[in-house]
C-alpha cells in the first residue's frame, strides 16, 4: 500500500509541475534559511571539548574587594601571585596557569620579513587538559616547567611555515634574542570557541607557540592578552608580577564534577589564609566555572546571530503556512479523484495516507533542494560575517541530515490539514456530473 | 442479492425534514438486470447511493448479498464497496492522472491483491470491454464511449456481486450509448446482477425489469414495461 | 456583504494567506527597525577625519635600547613622504578594537562613583593628525608633552583634554573646563580642553549612552615596542600611500613587523562587520519572505479562479464587465490582506516589545509597522493581479462549458 501511495504521489507531483515546484522552492528557501543560521549558531555555541567540559574549571578569585569601583564580580583572570599559589597547591588532578605573550619570528630563509606569532605561556598539564593533539614530539616535562627550560611546542601552521620539511622537532628557533628548542609540533588543533582565553576573540585560531610560563616569566615577557588593574598599572615586569593586576588565567581539571565542592572549599581556605596574612579584608568571593558555564557567562552567541535566527525561523513558518495553502489548492483540485477512490473502496485512512505521501515527497525534495540553498546561504554568510566566525561555518553531515529530516517533518505537518480535509470528502459527492 | 425493506432516508436541516425515500422496498435477485426510473428528484440517486453504500440510511433494512449492512462503520463499508460493488458513473469519473490500466487497477489496489493477480484481472477486464490495446492511454485521449468502457472494466475487474450504473449513457451520443448498452446486456447475459438508474424509457425498456420511483416510494413493480417499450427497437435484433 | 459570505467557503485558504501576510509584516517591521538602528549605530562618527587617514600596527624587534629614537626616525620618514600631511605614534585610536581604559572620578576618593573612559596617549601633533575639533579650552603646549617609556612606573599627567561626552558625564552642568579630575590616582589632573568627539577603541560594541564617546587624551608619547602609526594624507591619497609607507618603514629597518595596515574606512568596515552582516541577512530574509508570500497569493488565487470558473462565467453571462470581475477579486484580496495586516500589526508590536526587552533595543515607532503593512497590502494587490486578469479574460460561455 505504501508503495502505491508513493507511486501516486510521484505521479501527481509530475502532473502539476508549477504548483509542485512552487511548494518545493518555497520549502527549500525556508529550510535553507533556517539551516544557514542554525549551522552558524551551532558552530558558535558548540562545546569545544564535550568529553571533559564538566570537569575543566576556570578559577576566579576576587583579589580587589568590594571597595574597588568597577570590580567586575569575578574576572576570568587572576593576579600573578594568586595563580602561582594555586599552581603550587596542586589541588586538582591537572592544572595550568596561562597568559598570552606575542613573538616576532624571523624565518631563517633569505630576507623573509619577520611576522608576529601568537603565544601561550602555560604549564605542561595544559596539553593533556585540553586534549591537544600532537603530530610529532611531545609536551615538555614537569622538570622543564621547574627548570624554566627554553623549550617550545609549535602549532601546525607555524611549524609548516618555518620547517616546510616537517622536521621541526629537535630544531632551534629564535624568538626575540633567545633560542628555544622545539620539543613538539601540534597536529591541526581546532578548539572553538577558544574558551580558555576570554579576553581576546573567542573564535580566534589556537596559538602558534606554546612555552612554559616559568620560562616566559624568567624572560619577562609581557602579556598581550587582557590585563585589568585596580590601580594604574606598572610597565615594569617585576612590579606587575607582584601587583594585584589580573592578567593570568588559571584552569584546573578535577577527577569528576563531584569534586567541585571540595575544590571550592580549598579556594575559600586560600582566601581565608590571605586574610590572615593581611592581604585581603573581605569575605571570600571565589567561583569555579566549568566550560559550559564559562561560555554562558560570556554570552558567546552574538545578538546578531540570535536575531537572524528568529528571522529565519519566522521565515520557515511562513514557508510552511504557504506550503499548507498550496497543498490545499493542489488537493482541492482533485476532489473528484478522492470521491471516486472512496466510492471504489478506499478508506479515509488510505486517502489521508495518499495525500500525506505527497506532502512527504514535497518535504524530501524541498529538503534536498534546501541543502543547496543552505550551501549558498553559508557561502553568503562566510562572505559577510566577521572572519573569525566565518571560519567556523561549514555544512557537516549532521546538518545535512537535520535539513532533510526537518523539511520532511515540517512539510508533512503542513500537509496534515489539507490531507485530512481531502480524506473527509464524501464518496458520493461527485457521483453525478455537476 | 439486494434487498431493501421499509427503508427510509431523511435529510434533516435546521428547519425541515425531507424524506428522500419513504417505506422503500425492493428486491433484486442474483442475475437480474433492473432499471430504476422516475422523474427528477424522485429519489433515484438517493436509492443508488444507499445501495452502493455511499450513504447511510435512516430506517428500515438493507441486505446486500445476504448480509445486513446497517450500522457498519466507514471502513467496513469501504471494504464492502470494494469487494461487492462495481460502479458505473454517468460522468465516467476516471482519474485523469492515471492511464487506462492504472484506472482499472484502483479498486484492486485497495484490495491489496498481489501484482500478478491484479495484472491478470485488469487484462481480462480490458479485454472484456474490448480496450486491451488502449491500456497505456490516458482518459483525455479516449472518446466518451471508450472512457465509459474503461469505467465498466474498472467496475468488473474486482469481480463484484452487483453492478450499479447511474445514467451510464447520459453523457454519450446515441451511437456510443448503444455500444455501452450492448456491453451491459452482454454482461447480464453472462450472469451479472445489474441495477441501472436512468430516466430514459428506451433504455429502461431494455432491462429485464423496471422499477419506478416517485416521491421516494416504489410505486410499480411491473414486469418489463411493455406498455412503454412496445415500440422500442429490440436489443440485438 | 455577499463578498464576505462568499469568502466563508474558502475560509482556510483565506486564513492561510492572511497569516502569511501577518507574519511577513511582523518580521518586516521588526527587521526594518533593527536595520535602521544598526545603520544609525554604524554611521556614528569617531571624531577623526576618517577619509584621509590610514593606520599601521608596528612591532619592533631587535635592539630595544633606542626605542624612542627609532619611533622618531619612523615618524620623520613617514612625514617626508610626499602627500603625507602628518603622522603620529600612539598606543591606540578610535575603533582600533583594543586599547586602554581608566576610571575617572571627580574627587580623590577612589571609592566614589567613577566614569569609565578610553585612555589615549596623545603625543604632539595628534590633534591635527586625527582632526579632532576643540570646542572649549586649548590644545596641549609643547612643554606639556612627556615620554612614557615601557617598563617605567606610570603617573597621571597634570593636564588632559577630555571628550565632550566625558565632560558632560562628569560635570553635567557644563563647567568641566579647568576642573580637576582623578585618574585612579590621588594626584589631580586638570582639564585644559574639550574636544567635540573622540570615540573609544571599542565604540563599535557600545552605545553612546554607555560611554562610546568617553575619552581622556593624555599628553604622553608612548615608547613601546608595540605602537600604532596614524598617518594623515592629502585628500584622496590615503589608500595609495599605504603601500608606500610600509615600504619606506621596511627600508628604514627590517627589524619590525607591520600589521593591520589599512585605511580608516577599512578599519571601520571591519569593526562594524557584524552589524553589516546582520543587515544583509535580514534584508535577504525579508526579500525571500515577500517573494514567498506573493507566490502563495498568486497560486491560491489562481486555484480559486479555476475553482470558480463557472461562477465567474455566470456573472459575466449575467452582465458583469471584465472590470467588475477584476474588481471583485481585488476586493476579496484586500479583505483578506486587510485581516492579515491587522493581525500583522498586533504580532509585529508584540514581537517588537519582546525584542526590545531581550536585546536592549529601543522600541520602534508606529511608522515602521505602518510602512510594512502598506507594503504588504500593495504587494498583495499586485500578486492578485495576474490571476485576476486571467479570470477577467474568462468568456461568459465558461459558465456552460464546465471544466
Amino acid at each position: 500500500m505504501i508503495r502505491y501511495h508513493i507511486e501516486l504521489a510521484l505521479r501527481s507531483l509530475r502532473r502539476n509541475v508549477v504548483l509542485t515546484s512552487l511548494m518545493i522552492i518555497g520549502v527549500s528557501f525556508g529550510i535553507g534559511a533556517s539551516m544557514t543560521v542554525l549551522t552558524a549558531l551551532r558552530a558558535l555555541s558548540a562545546d569545544p571539548i564535550p568529553a571533559k567540559s564538566a570537569r575543566l574549571f576556570s578559577v576566579r578569585i576576587d583579589n580587589w574587594g568590594p571597595d574597588v569601583p568597577n570590580n567586575a564580580a569575578a574576572s576570568d583572570l587572576l593576579s600573578y601571585p594568586d595563580a602561582m599559589a594555586l599552581m603550587r597547591a596542586h589541588q586538582g588532578i591537572r592544572q595550568t596557569v596561562m597568559y598570552a605573550p606575542v613573538f616576532s619570528v624571523t624565518p631563517r630563509s633569505g630576507d623573509a620579513i619577520p611576522f608576529t606569532a601568537t603565544g601561550r605561556a602555560i604549564s605542561s598539564d595544559f596539553f593533556a587538559m585540553f586534549e591537544v593533539p600532537f603530530a610529532a614530539g611531545m609536551p615538555w616535562s614537569k622538570a622543564d616547567d621547574d627548570d624554566r627550560a627554553n623549550v617550545v611546542v609549535l602549532g601546525s601552521k607555524i611549524a609548516q611555515r618555518l620547517f616546510p620539511a616537517g622536521d621541526a622537532v629537535g630544531k632551534t628557533i629564535t624568538l626575540g634574542e633567545q633560542n628555544y628548542r622545539v620539543v613538539g609540533v601540534l597536529a591541526q588543533w581546532r578548539f572553538q570557541p577558544r574558551v580558555y582565553d576570554l579576553s581576546s576573540r573567542l573564535y580566534q585560531e589556537t596559538e602558534d607557540i606554546f612555552l612554559p610560563l616559568t620560562t616566559a616569566a624568567a624572560r619577562r615577557l609581557f602579556s598581550y592578552g587582557g590585563s585589568y588593574c585596580d590601580k594604574p598599572p606598572s610597565h615594569d615586569w617585576d612590579l606587575m608580577s607582584r601587583s594585584e593586576c589580573r592578567w593570568v588565567g588559571f584552569w584546573v581539571e578535577l577527577s569528576s564534577a563531584a569534586q567541585r565542592p571540595a575544590y571550592l572549599a580549598f579556594l575559600r581556605n586560600y582566601v581565608a589564609e590571605q586574610r590572615r596574612v593581611g592581604r585581603f579584608h573581605w569575605a571570600a568571593n571565589v567561583a569555579l566555572l566549568d566550560i559550559n558555564e564559562t561560555l554562558q557567562a560570556e554570552h558567546i552567541v552574538p545578538s546578531e546571530m540570535k536575531i537572524s535566527t528568529y528571522a529565519a525561523f519566522g521565515f520557515l513558518t511562513l514557508c510552511l503556512v504557504s506550503a499548507t495553502g498550496l497543498m490545499l489548492a493542489k488537493l482541492g483540485g482533485r476532489a473528484t479523484e478522492f470521491s471516486v477512490r472512496r466510492a471504489l473502496g478506499a478508506s479515509k485512512a488510505q486517502i489521508f495516507a495518499q495525500c500525506l505521501a505527497e506532502g512527504a515527497f514535497v518535504g524530501v525534495a524541498g529538503g534536498i533542494l534546501g541543502l543547496g540553498v543552505t550551501a549558498l546561504g553559508l557561502a553568503f554568510e562566510r562572505a559577510i560575517l566577521r572572519e573569525d566566525y566565518a571560519r567556523l561555518i561549514d555544512l557537516n553531515a549532521n546538518a545535512v541530515l537535520t535539513t532533510v529530516v526537518l523539511a520532511l517533518v515540517a512539510v508533512t505537518l503542513a500537509a496534515t490539514y489539507p490531507a485530512w480535509q481531502s480524506s473527509r470528502l464524501a464518496p458520493a459527492w461527485k457521483l453525478k456530473a455537476e | 442479492m439486494l434487498k431493501m425493506t421499509h427503508l427510509s432516508k431523511v435529510y434533516r436541516t435546521e428547519v425541515v425534514e425531507t424524506y428522500a425515500l419513504r417505506d422503500f422496498s425492493i428486491h433484486v435477485k442474483e442475475g437480474e438486470f433492473v432499471a430504476v426510473t422516475g422523474p427528477s428528484g424522485s429519489g433515484k440517486t438517493t436509492f443508488l447511493t444507499i445501495a452502493g453504500l455511499l450513504e447511510e440510511f435512516t430506517g428500515g433494512q438493507y441486505q446486500l448479498d445476504g448480509a445486513d449492512v446497517h450500522g457498519l462503520n466507514d471502513n467496513q463499508r469501504s471494504r464492502l464497496r470494494n469487494q461487492k460493488i462495481g460502479f458505473i458513473f454517468q460522468s465516467f469519473n476516471l482519474i485523469p492522472d492515471l492511464n487506462v490500466f492504472d484506472n482499472v487497477d484502483v479498486p484492486l489496489r485497495y484490495r491489496r491483491l498481489p501484482g500478478a493477480e491484479r495484472r491478470k484481472r485488469i487484462n481480462e477486464a480490458l479485454e472484456r470491454v474490448g480496450l486491451s490495446a488502449r491500456s497505456k492511454h490516458y482518459p483525455a485521449e479516449l472518446s466518451g464511449g471508450q472512457q465509459q468502457r474503461v469505467a465498466i472494466a474498472r467496475a468488473l475487474a474486482g469481480g463484484p456481486k452487483l453492478l450499479l450504473a447511474d445514467e451510464p449513457t447520459g453523457n454519450l451520443d446515441t451511437q456510443m450509448a448503444r455500444g455501452v448498452m450492448q456491453l451491459l446486456e452482454e454482461l447480464h447475459r453472462d450472469g451479472a446482477t445489474i441495477v441501472m438508474v436512468t430516466h430514459d424509457p428506451e433504455l429502461a425498456a431494455r432491462a429485464q425489469r423496471e422499477v419506478r420511483i416517485v416521491d421516494g416510494q416504489v410505486i410499480d413493480l411491473a414486469a418489463p414495461a411493455r406498455l412503454i417499450g412496445e415500440s422500442a427497437p429490440q436489443p440485438g435484433a | 456583504m455577499p463578498i464576505i459570505r462568499a469568502l466563508r467557503h474558502r475560509k482556510i485558504g483565506a486564513v492561510l494567506i492572511g497569516l502569511q501576510i501577518a507574519l511577513t509584516i511582523a518580521i518586516l517591521a521588526n527587521s526594518l527597525s533593527v536595520v535602521q538602528q544598526r545603520i544609525a549605530h554604524m554611521r556614528r562618527p569617531t571624531g577623526l577625519d576618517e577619509a584621509d587617514i590610514f593606520t599601521m600596527a608596528n612591532q619592533f624587534s631587535g635592539s630595544m635600547t633606542d626605542l624612542s629614537a627609532r619611533i622618531q626616525a619612523d615618524l620623520a620618514r613617514l612625514r617626508a613622504i610626499p602627500g603625507v600631511v602628518d603622522a603620529v605614534a600612539v598606543h591606540s585610536f578610535p575603533l582600533r578594537g583594543y586599547g586602554g581604559s581608566t576610571g575617572v572620578t571627580r574627587t580623590s576618593d577612589l571609592k566614589a562613583s567613577s566614569v569609565n573612559a578610553a585612555e589615549y596617549s596623545f603625543p604632539e601633533r595628534t590633534l591635527q593628525t586625527w582632526g579632532l575639533r576643540v570646542i572649549a579650552g586649548r590644545n596641549f603646549t609643547a612643554t606639556e608633552f612627556k615620554e612614557q617609556p615601557v617598563g617605567t612606573d606610570w603617573a597621571p599627567p597634570p593636564v588632559v583634554i577630555v571628550s565632550q561626552a566625558l565632560a558632560k558625564a562628569l560635570f553635567p552642568r557644563g563647567d568641566a573646563l579647568g576642573k580637576d579630575i582623578y585618574l585612579t590616582s590621588s594626584a589631580p589632573t586638570r582639564i585644559i580642553g574639550i574636544v567635540e568627539r573622540a570615540q573609544t577603541p571599542w565604540a563599535a560594541n557600545e552605545s553612546v549612552l554607555f560611554g562610546a564617546e568617553n575619552a581622556v587624551l593624555e599628553p604622553i608619547q608612548t615608547v613601546s615596542p608595540s605602537i600604532a602609526y596614524v598617518v594623515r594624507t592629502r585628500p584622496g591619497r590615503n589608500a595609495a600611500l599605504l603601500a608606500v609607507a610600509q615600504q619606506q618603514l621596511y627600508t628604514l629597518s627590517r627589524a619590525r613587523i607591520i600589521s593591520e595596515a589599512q585605511t580608516f574606512a577599512e578599519t571601520r568596515a571591519e569593526r562594524y562587520r557584524s552589524d553589516r552582516s546582520l543587515i544583509l541577512i535580514l534584508a535577504v530574509v525579508c526579500l525571500l519572505m515577500m517573494m514567498v508570500t506573493v507566490l502563495g497569493i498568486v497560486a491560491l488565487t489562481a486555484y480559486w479562479v479555476v475553482q470558480r470558473r463557472k461562477y465567474i462565467g455566470m456573472r459575466r453571462a449575467l452582465g458583469a464587465r471584465r472590470a467588475d470581475v477584476l474588481r471583485y477579486l481585488q476586493t476579496e484580496n484586500l479583505l483578506i490582506a486587510g485581516f492579515g495586516a491587522v493581525l500583522g500589526v498586533v504580532m509585529g508590536l508584540a514581537g517588537n516589545a519582546w525584542l526590545a526587552s531581550a536585546f536592549e533595543m529601543t522600541r520602534f515607532s508606529a511608522a515602521y509597522i505602518i510602512v510594512a503593512a502598506i507594503m504588504l497590502l500593495l504587494l498583495s494587490q499586485i500578486a492578485v493581479l495576474w490571476p485576476a486578469l486571467r479570470a477577467a479574460m474568462l468568456p461568459p460561455v465558461a459558465a456552460i462549458r464546465g471544466h
